[in-house]
């Protein structure tokens, strides 16, 4: 398969919601300054978004949702599908889009369920729930995507939620998708435990010696040289290839938002698809990684304005965990996109 | 064939050192502060971007010296 179109349906809106509290990689000891200015740098991420002990990826979600509800003049009734993207449930079980469906005060006879992806996620959920309403028996859906990722350890990632409607409209521009997967690399970013393959036990909250440092064997995984080697060596080709499938020179793409992994990964990307800055927006600085939520909050953070007044041709690039990879290039016209919401 | 003075050029950027360091070929790398998950990153991204090769973080691992990882270049490029 590798590419596939969408007709009929309309992207109508976006919103993102990033909790208030803000931490900075910069806000260290004296002693080890230096070394994290090189690590800032070099990653392009200062600041991240961590939620407070008490909230969700889900609370973010919700927020997001009914925020884009109210300003679309959507009444809750009138959604007829809920797709979540996430790999931060509330819960192992039950799904979190059913959760969610009676938190929204959705209708009961939707179908609501959970899509376990990550960085890759934007994509494949616009994909999934288009797939969904392209026959016209959906009129309306909601897509929330997003990830509780950040921690205090690493320096990478940040939390988000967002919420995007897609609408069944049969004057819709073609939405074209390149989507792929790659389980022999599934290594490079997990978590080795709390799954049934190793349920968690007493000794894996004991550290033990890993290659660069003491770790906790529930701590996530992350072998960057893999994941680096994976991104640039997959992602310029999907993206060249996309386009081709598509019959839409690159040069006529409006902006390219791509994953926000770290400044290294994006910035060889794009140097590899000689796409002039301008062209890439980025949230790295200010946001870090937020994993599928990276590509909406992105689209709201630095090329809103535009959005939301004028058409628009968008490249939409996620990749990482899995592995996994998606693209997708959509036109957009005059969406509903509230500013970036904080809880 | 690149040569190991350009190839350190290269090497100083991709490593970002915090202080200025001269470097030859018999340069550990265990010596190196910044010989780091960061640094090697910077070298794969090297390695990619000026001399088209793809380079593992096992192969890293495998090398002691500056030397060491300059003949990736051509262990690589066969």
């Amino acid at each position: 398969m590798g590419y596939a179109a969408i007709r009929n349906v309309r992207y109508r809106g976006l919103a993102s919601c990033v909790p208030k509290n803000v931490v900075s990689n910069l806000d260290c000891a004296e002693q080890i300054k230096s070394e994290r200015q090189r690590l800032v740098r070099n990653i392009g991420i200062e600041k991240r978004r961590i939620c407070y002990p008490w909230q969700c990826f889900s609370d973010l979600a919700v927020a997001a949702a009914e925020k884009l509800l109210a300003d679309l003049n959507w009444a809750p009734e009138e959604v007829d599908a809920l797709v979540v993207v996430t790999q931060s449930p509330d819960y192992l079980i039950p799904a979190t889009a059913i959760i969610i469906q009676d938190r929204l005060k959705l209708k009961t006879s939707i179908p609501a369920f959970d899509i376990n992806l990550g960085c890759s996620g934007y994509p494949y959920g616009l994909y999934i729930l288009g797939s969904m309403m392209s026959s016209g028996d959906i009129k309306k859906g909601l897509v929330l995507i997003g990830d509780k990722c950040a921690s205090l350890k690493d320096p990478l990632f940040s939390d988000c939620g967002t919420a995007t409607a897609l609408e069944y409209d049969s004057d819709a521009p073609v939405m074209h998708f390149d989507l792929n997967s790659d389980g022999s690399g599934y290594r490079a970013i997990m978590l080795p435990v709390g799954g049934h393959r190793r349920p968690t036990k007493f000794h894996h909250f004991i550290p033990e010696q890993g290659e660069s440092g003491a770790r906790l064997p529930v701590d996530l995984v992350l072998d960057g040289t893999a994941v680096l080697n994976f991104s640039i060596t997959q992602v310029p080709p999907a993206v060249r290839r996309l386009c081709e499938s598509s019959a839409i020179e690159i040069g006529n793409v409006d902006y390219f938002v791509f994953h926000q992994a770290n400044r290294m990964i994006n910035e060889t990307i794009r140097k590899k698809l000689g796409l002039v800055a301008e062209k890439t927006p980025s949230t790295l600085a200010d946001f870090g990684n937020t994993s599928s939520a990276s590509i909406p909050l992105t689209m709201t953070q630095r090329i809103r304005g535009e959005l939301v007044t004028m058409p628009r041709r968008l490249l939409l690039c996620g990749f990482g965990i899995g592995l996994s990879w998606a693209g997708c290039i959509l036109e957009t016209e005059g969406i509903c996109m509230p500013e970036l919401l904080e809880v | 064939m690149p040569d190991i003075a350009g190839f350190i050029a290269n090497f100083n950027t991709a490593v970002d050192f915090q202080e200025q360091r001269e470097l030859s070929g018999g340069t550990l790398l265990a010596d190196l502060p910044e010989w780091d998950s960061l640094a090697a990153l910077g070298v794969i991204i090297m390695f990619d971007t000026e001399y088209g090769l793809t380079v593992t973080g096992n192969d890293l691992k495998k090398c002691t010296s500056v030397q060491d990882v300059f003949a990736l270049v051509e262990s690589k490029g066969k």
